[in-house]
């Protein structure tokens, strides 16, 4: 069952405005090459494809056809990729009364055939990357394989497609797929776009089924021994992918393709703890950076989830770490990917002391400021046998305040005006304790304080 | 125009003059009906269309009534308007009525002689109109495009042009058949290459100041800049607003979508700015590192009645791209202030807002500092 039907017919006269019934096929030339460049952060693919046309000199019509699919009509454009100065193509009409149906009038200086390129926008492909980590023993060292995922719910086959894929985010104003189903391609005028009566929407498509023969050829339509490999380039803000050499998408079906690895990845046991955005919990990061030191760096990698796992033993099994649903992230930039919260590191503070003292009097003998000074003992445990790194970050918004620490508090930054780090490096299995104590000025004592 | 389709078309009925007017049942209604002569769609104003069409009316000497009636088109009946063109001292537009229940009027004209007179009629009609698409293709470098810009003709007035003179606001009238429910796609302007400058903004009241602690990933929203101006093959006259969308040459004979959006009227001298998509290669963040009240004056109870404030904001901003890029950063201190220290170079834009241009290497990260202090706060 081909659900998707690209007719191409040509006609050689000219046919009046209210004569589209009259058209005679005169050929039906089939696509000779398919380009798809699929996009993620929008449902957009854009489709190029080549066909033969059989031209005679004169006027020639065009049709073009598009039932059951999800092309966006307002974006169809036909471009002449030989004899380019004898043609001109004079306009692309969406005749009365019709749908999913587009004519070029091309006027040909010339007979004979001519090879065009068809572009148009699609809704119903897509991809996603997504990517399989494995802890060394240590945990020093992650193994990091990455994948993408190309789907295809766009009621058309694309047999022997170059592929490729967009990292990045296009802004789009429309979502193609409501254009793909509107009634008039460009709408009524003062009329609010409507679809057509009986749209092709995306649930229904994914009942359709791929036929037999394209499942064969999805399943089989490449012969090498080696994985594909991705061609990866910059191109304005975006990143193209190119998987070598030709793919079979059937409509319905979904392939994957390895994108990115192994590489052997060093990585930092990060664990944080910030009350007010985790909660009391710990929450487990792996840390490394895009770049050349961490076996990366040569392309950005795309978001999507990360799954992790741990080798536990030398027979190679596995444990399940956690996972991570991460960012784009840019070449040379660091990434924190978060597993999750955990209950083997563990930072406990606790309030030693609390006193409120420096309390200053209005005219009236009322108290007008004071200041009161809290001591923290910050407990922090590592139960692991690996070593991990703790980072612990207080905030104290909308104070005037001012900080001791004491005691093994490892590394301290202020963030901001409002926010402190302290950063940690724990042995195996280690605990270490400090105390800080904050004083926070109120009322009148507050124009005592110094700056933050 | 369809002799037979009254729903549809509008239709012309030169009536003798014996024929009175009576009940819209009664009035006798002639089916030899004059042919349009010529069309012109005139779509040079966006809010409305101007249909002018040339007929000629053969009147026999004395009061003719002539019948012109619309139905299932929408024709606004006050705009309606009648020039004879042959013989204006001969012809004479005696008066017009408005047939009950009907869309409907009757023309009564005074005719010295018996006469073939073309006559021209006007009218607005609705539910006819034009968009105007653009397409760009910017090279691979993006230092310009090819610009494209298409006329998009639509018909969904009920009635049927055949070969029509079509009128936009500028440029040559073209010929042009436009049927009922059809729409027309033609390519309108071809300027070739068109130099752009791209443009990366950083809007400190629109986006996040720590793009970690937002879900998903913050995008520094990239612009192209186009002038309306000869020296880049425009300027000629305004162009229209419409839909624009953006492809790049991918250098391997092919393309890809850089992105769409909606451009406004550009008067000729102004710029067209077309907002592609995100880079996710340059990140800002931005932080307030001190905020504190100074300069406290109290009343006679020792309470603070105006104040200033000391702050300072650390903006980091990283290229991590391996091209250079120009970065337009726009920051707000509201009320009144001074600054007392910035390490680059910033020009005000209005009492509040001021811009900076950073430009950035490849890889280059920028720290910017901005210390200024909000006068008499209360």
């Amino acid at each position: 069952m081909k659900k998707l039907l690209l007719t191409f017919w040509v006609m050689s006269f000219l046919v009046p405005v209210s004569g589209w019934a009259k058209m005679d096929l005169v050929t039906l030339p089939k696509r000779d090459g398919v380009q798809v460049t699929i996009y993620n952060s929008a449902d957009l693919t854009l489709v190029r494809e080549t066909r033969e046309l059989t031209l005679q000199k004169g006027i020639n019509r065009l049709q073009f056809s598009w039932a059951n699919t999800l092309i966006d009509p307002t974006s169809l454009e036909m471009l002449p990729k030989a004899q380019a100065d004898k043609l001109v193509i004079e306009d692309l009409t969406y005749p009365p009364r019709t749908q999913n149906l587009g004519v070029w009038t091309i006027k040909s200086q010339v007979s004979g055939k001519v090879p065009v390129e068809i572009t148009y926008l699609t809704s119903g492909l897509d991809w996603r990357a997504f990517y399989m980590g494995t802890l060394s023993g240590d945990e020093k060292t992650m193994k990091l394989e990455g994948y993408v995922r190309v789907g295809n719910r766009s009621g058309e086959d694309y047999e022997d497609a170059q592929v490729r894929l967009i990292v990045g985010k296009v802004h789009m104003l429309d979502q193609i797929a409501e254009l793909a189903q509107r009634q008039y391609p460009y709408g009524r005028p003062d009329v609010y776009p409507t679809s057509a009566a009986a749209p092709m929407v995306m649930d229904e498509m994914k009942e359709m089924r791929a036929p037999r023969a394209a499942m064969k050829m999805a399943m089989a339509s490449y012969g090498g021994s080696a994985p594909k490999a991705i061609i990866k380039e910059g191109l304005s803000e975006y990143f193209l992918y190119t998987i070598e050499g030709q793919e079979t998408v059937a409509n319905g079906w979904a392939k994957r393709l390895p994108s990115l690895g192994p590489y052997a990845v060093p990585v930092v046991n990060l664990y944080k703890y910030e009350q007010e955005r985790y909660g009391k919990s710990v929450v487990r990061f792996l840390s490394f950076k895009n770049d050349e030191a961490h076996k990366l760096g040569q392309t950005p990698i795309p978001g999507g989830m990360l799954r992790v796992c741990r080798t536990v033993n030398e027979a190679g099994y596995l444990s399940y770490e956690g996972q991570s649903d991460f960012k784009y992230i840019p070449v040379n930039e660091k990434v924190e990917l978060n597993l999750g919260t955990v209950q083997n590191v563990v930072v406990e503070p606790t309030l030693m002391d609390y006193k409120i003292e420096n309390h200053t009097f209005d005219n009236n003998r009322n108290v007008s400021g004071w200041d009161e000074v809290r001591t923290f003992k910050m407990e922090v445990k590592n139960t692991r046998p690996v070593a991990v790194t703790v980072e612990i970050q207080r905030n104290f918004p909308g104070q005037k305040w001012d900080l001791k620490s004491e005691g093994d508090c490892g590394k301290y930054e202020k963030v901001d005006f409002d926010t402190v780090k302290y950063t940690l490096e724990l042995p195996p299995r280690s605990v270490k304790e400090f105390t800080y104590t904050l004083r926070t000025y109120q009322g009148k004592r507050v124009e005592a304080a110094k700056s933050n | 125009m369809k002799m037979t389709t009254w729903i549809r078309s509008g239709l012309l009925t030169v009536l003798g003059c014996a024929v009175g007017l009576g009940s819209a049942e009664a009035r006798v209604k002639m089916v030899a009906l004059p042919e349009r002569a010529a069309t012109v769609i005139r779509l040079d104003n966006p809010s409305a269309t101007l249909i002018e069409e040339e007929r000629v009316l053969t009147l026999q000497k004395g009061v003719n009534q002539v019948d012109f009636s619309w139905n299932g088109v929408s024709i606004d009946p006050d705009s309606i308007r009648l020039k004879v063109l042959n013989h204006p001292d001969q012809v004479t537009l005696l008066n017009v009525s408005y047939p009950p229940n009907e869309a409907a009027l009757v023309w009564e004209i005074s005719s010295a002689e018996p006469v073939e007179e073309r006559v021209r009629i006007s009218y607005l009609l609705a539910n006819i109109d034009r968009l105007i698409t653009y397409r760009f293709l910017a090279n691979k470098p993006e230092t310009q495009v090819d610009f494209k810009s298409y006329l998009v003709l639509r018909n969904f007035s009920g009635e049927d042009f055949g070969t029509s003179r079509v009128q936009l606001d500028y440029g040559e009238a073209f010929e042009q058949a436009i049927g009922h429910e059809e729409t027309k796609q033609l390519l309108f302007l071809d300027a070739g290459k068109v130099p752009i400058t791209k443009v990366w903004e950083f809007d400190a009241n629109q986006l996040p100041w720590d793009p970690e602690k937002v879900e998903g990933n913050v995008g520094i929203p990239v612009s192209y800049q186009i002038e309306n101006k000869e020296a880049s093959g425009l300027g000629k006259n305004a162009l229209w607003g419409g839909k624009v969308r953006v492809f790049q040459d991918d250098g391997h004979g092919s393309t890809i979508v850089l992105g769409e959006d909606s451009a406004a009227l550009v008067p000729v001298g102004e710029k067209m700015k077309v907002n592609i998509g995100d880079s996710r290669d340059i990140k800002v963040v931005q932080r307030k590192m001190k905020e504190e009240r100074i300069n406290l004056r109290k009343n006679v109870n020792d309470q603070v009645v105006l104040y200033d404030t000391d702050e300072i904001i650390k903006t980091t901003l990283e290229n991590f791209k391996d091209s250079p890029a120009v970065l337009t950063v726009i920051e707000y201190i509201p009320g009144q202030w001074d600054m007392v220290e910035c390490n680059l170079k910033y020009e005000k834009k209005n009492s509040e807002k001021i811009e900076f241009q950073v430009a950035l290497n490849p890889k280059e990260k920028k720290e910017l500092m901005m210390h200024y202090q909000r006068r008499n706060l209360r």
